[in-house]
């Protein structure tokens, strides 16, 4: 067996492991009221447990292996002189450095990136409002004046306003009606997509495994 | 055309190549260049055949030849021998190339059948620049529908361009826009005189049941009780999203409840203790602050995502038992089912799938209370909707806003707040507002009336368990070891023991008493087992310096029978410790100087321990915490100063936001039908 078909293998095994004992481990009352029953729904679950622990050591080692392939990656930049990489290199030390020596101190995550990424989070209410107020110069159609519209009743429906009562009504017609229909919709597609992507990749239509 | 062009030599005409566009220079400052890293050695590939075995090969037979060599082998053709077709081609190639003063035809051989249509051409602007009769746009119409998505950039794209005369601001709307909103969000901050629009009500409504049923499920945890309390955000929603976590939590401390912190975001675990501190000044806890590990724990990062979250749902057990130190946290958890509640606060719609998918469906008692922002809104909904697990959803901040003012309100009829309610009389309203001591209300406010309308509070029963120390057992004091069957549970031994344990209350007669105590000597942790053997369980672990009321010894005085406090005891081994006698009033003061200590500090993972988790999975209990003198503290020391504000700016915000909306769009509906109009005149 080549390389390929040996990766399958391996990938169709370990996922059916997983599958069977998330479905049949840990439940008992599959196995009627048998002597026993318990026993084995734990052993059944034991395998599935070990390969769910494995995967999240894989991940979590991956996220180290990230961390220093991004040191790497800023090291070599730094010897071709960009200055970006250098701040990322003292910004790292000094981090590390400050954790060390302040025994655990976290502040300078309160006091640098929550106001960073808070303020990055505060500028995509001025991209959307003026992204809002050009659409229909990117798209003057029918769809154009739907979407402008509908902008409009949800932001205007959510004021807290009394003058503004009748557009609320209709704010939350829509947020009952289309907005959740189209969140279940989303939901459903999310659902057999993973469904479908789980049996390429077990079924070995899918490699994406072998990198 | 003549027989000697050479193809190799062609190119084309500079005249006709146009300049490529100018890159506009970055900022980018650069460093001076360092001396180049060394880089590793790369494995090196076989050695490229010499040019005398190049030419060998020719001699080889054709079968035995690759296709590149057979091709490279291949003399160019005399153009004598090429097809008629392809000389004419390559004829009319070269004509055009030459820039051939000829003009081809649009269409090859078809222009007999099909012919080019007279297009009137204009001067101007790119729509005007062909000007199509109706007959003719319809046609185009009846292009582009059959073409459908191949439709190409200029030809396709229904921009609507307005010409530069009229239309063309450059960036200076965008400027104006930008300040107008930043602004219109700001001005609240600096002047209450700009606050517009109610507050949010001061209890859900009725017909929404699923927030009343989040904070219920909050409020009916008993002290004691863990809470699985999960932060799903980055610093990105803070904003939006502290206000559910600080409020939970309070809501949990002064409950008695114990949070559980758990994250599958690293920076959410980084920030949940300094979340703790903020919410947790010195005068809210009898013992001077919230304790990591005996108030409340931070479990591990969770690194998957949904993989993490299926870890948690199926190995809750081995998750709650580390701290995100890596420390031990005591926790004798086996599923989630084992919990009182789990709280949710996701930032996004996918982090709340994930929690729903992996999470939810695997309980059968506790229930998952939702907190998200309006983002996440709509999918939180429907989950909330279809799924018995998920007891509600509170949204946003104005959920926010009201879920402390009910909490608020509700602590204050038990243990009312150092600041009264104030009651501020309006120009349009003569109800008082919510007890903010620093809200003013602008005479354009319309304030709902919120106290008036509530019913009277109703004396709550007290929450602490306020057992009197006058109640509590006398000391007596025990001088010496007692020979104790380890078999036998602690019913009398419990009635013999001393006051002093790990929490004894120094008094005038325990002061002066004496203890037999045991006092850890082993340079490394210790454990404290369940039995006197080493196969027994492990119910905690102790470090040099850590004291312990004896209560006995097994029949061959090899391991101590100990007190951990709270009624609970241990066994450990004779070896590890030495047996002394102190006065009560010493253990006291060696017992609070080994709580101050945290226990993530104390006690660190080691790697014989992880090995033993996956042999015995040995249980490991930590007694609870001791009841602050003051739960309601939690909640009333809360500062909202800042909540009117952003609540005046959200609405300010939002009116400007859809101002803005409003009048670009029908700024650009304008142009588009300027342009159309002047399309169809010129037509």
């Amino acid at each position: 067996m080549g390389a390929p078909g040996l990766s399958a293998f391996v990938a169709f095994a370990v996922g059916v492991t997983t599958i069977l004992s998330l479905l049949l481990g840990d439940n008992p009352a599959l196995f009627g009221d048998q002597p026993g029953s318990g026993e084995l729904a734990r052993r059944l679950a034991a395998p599935g447990d070990v390969l769910l622990q494995l995967a999240v050591i894989v991940v979590a080692i991956s996220l180290i292996i990230g961390i220093a392939n991004l040191l790497y990656v800023h090291v070599g930049r730094l010897a071709r002189g960009r200055f970006y990489s250098a701040v990322v290199l003292a910004s790292f030390a000094f981090t590390i450095f400050w954790y060390v020596t302040r025994r655990g101190d976290t502040s300078l995550l309160e006091a640098v990136q929550v106001p960073i990424e808070s303020a990055l989070a505060a500028l995509l209410f001025l991209s959307l409002a003026l992204g809002g107020a050009r659409v229909l110069q990117k798209r003057a159609d029918l769809w154009g004046l739907l979407f402008v519209a509908v902008t409009l009743i949800a932001l205007l429906g959510s004021l807290p306003l009394a003058e503004l009562a009748p557009l609320k009504a209709w704010n939350d017609w829509l947020m009952a009606v289309p907005v959740s229909a189209g969140a279940r919709a989303i939901l459903l597609g999310i659902a057999l997509g993973a469904v479908v992507t789980g049996l390429r990749a077990l079924l070995g239509q899918d490699r994406s495994y072998r990198g | 055309m003549s027989e000697d062009f050479n193809w190799l030599d062609y190119a084309e005409p500079e005249e006709s190549a146009p300049e490529p566009p100018r890159r506009r220079r970055r900022f980018a400052p650069r460093l001076p260049r360092l001396p180049q890293l060394r880089r590793p050695a790369r494995p090196r590939l076989p050695r490229l055949p010499s040019l005398p075995a190049l030419r060998r090969r020719s001699a080889l037979p054709p079968a035995q030849r690759s296709a590149t060599d057979l091709i490279s082998d291949q003399a160019e053709r005399p153009l004598d021998e090429l097809d008629e077709r392809l000389q004419l081609l390559r004829e009319r190639s070269v004509d055009s190339a030459q820039g051939a003063a000829t003009p081809q035809p649009a269409l090859y051989d078809v222009d007999e059948v099909l012919a080019t249509p007279e297009v009137a051409r204009k001067p101007g602007g790119i729509i005007s620049a062909v000007a199509l009769s109706k007959a003719q746009e319809r046609q185009v119409e009846l292009l582009k529908d059959i073409v459908g998505g191949a439709q190409a950039d200029e030809g396709g794209d229904r921009r609507v361009k307005p010409s530069r005369a009229l239309f063309s601001l450059g960036a200076a709307p965008r400027i104006l826009a930008s300040v107008m909103l930043f602004l219109v969000a700001a001005l609240p901050f600096a002047s209450s005189d700009f606050s517009q629009g109610d507050l949010p009500p001061a209890d859900f409504p009725a017909e929404r049941s699923g927030p009343a049923a989040v904070y219920n499920a909050l409020d009916t945890l008993s002290r004691g009780e863990y809470a699985l309390v999960a932060l799903e955000y980055g610093p990105t929603a803070a904003g939006e999203l502290d206000a559910f976590a600080e409020l939970v939590l309070r809501q949990l401390f002064a409950r008695g409840a114990k949070p559980l912190i758990v994250s599958s975001n690293p920076i959410a675990i980084a920030r949940a203790q300094n979340i703790i501190r903020r919410l947790a000044p010195a005068e809210a806890s009898a013992a001077g602050g919230l304790r990591a590990g005996l108030d409340y724990h931070i479990l591990r990062y969770l690194p998957g995502g949904s993989l993490g979250l299926r870890e948690l749902s199926e190995n809750f057990g081995a998750v709650a038992r580390v701290s995100h130190k890596g420390a031990l946290t005591g926790l004798e958890l086996d599923s989630l089912d084992d919990l009182a509640a789990i709280a949710l606060i996701a930032e996004r719609a996918d982090d709340l799938r994930n929690w729903a998918e992996q999470v939810a469906t695997e309980l059968r008692q506790t229930r998952l209370l939702a907190f998200t922002g309006y983002s996440a809104a709509p999918l939180a909904q429907v989950y909330a909707d279809s799924a018995d697990a998920i007891a509600g959803v509170i949204i946003g901040y104005r959920d926010a806003f009201t879920y402390g003012e009910k909490l608020q309100r509700e602590f204050s009829t038990v243990n009312p707040a150092p600041t009264q309610p104030t009651v501020i009389p309006t120009a349009t309203a003569t109800t008082p507002v919510y007890d903010e001591p620093t809200a003013t209300v602008a005479p354009s406010m319309t304030v709902p009336a919120l106290v008036t309308d509530l019913p009277p509070p109703t004396p709550e029963p007290p929450l602490a368990d306020t057992t009197p120390i006058s109640d509590l057992p006398p000391a007596t004091v025990d001088p010496g070891l007692r020979a104790t069957d380890p078999s036998a549970e602690s019913g009398q031994a419990q009635a013999e023991r001393p006051l002093a344990s790990a929490t004894p209350l120094p008094s005038a007669t325990a002061t002066l008493a004496t203890m037999r105590i045991v006092e850890v000597i082993s340079p490394r942790e210790v454990r404290i087992r369940r039995g006197p053997t080493t196969v027994d369980d492990i119910l905690r672990l102790a470090r040099a310096g850590d004291r312990f009321e004896a209560l006995g010894a097994n029949a061959d005085a090899s391991w101590y029978k100990i007190a951990l406090g709270d009624g609970l005891e241990g066994w450990i081994a004779e070896f590890l410790v030495e047996a002394k006698t102190v006065t009560v009033a010493e253990f006291v003061a060696s017992q609070a100087e080994a709580s101050a200590r945290l226990p993530d500090e104390n006690y660190h993972l080691r790697w014989d321990f992880i090995v033993s988790l996956g042999k015995n999975r040995p249980r490991i209990y930590q007694a609870p915490a001791p009841p602050a003198s003051d739960s309601a503290a939690f909640v009333l020391n809360r500062d909202r100063s800042a909540e009117i504000p952003r609540l005046a700016a959200m609405t300010l915000g939002t009116i400007a936001a859809a101002l803005v909306i409003a009048l670009g769009n029908v700024f650009y509906a304008f142009g588009a039908l300027r342009s159309r109009r002047r399309v169809s005149n010129d037509g």
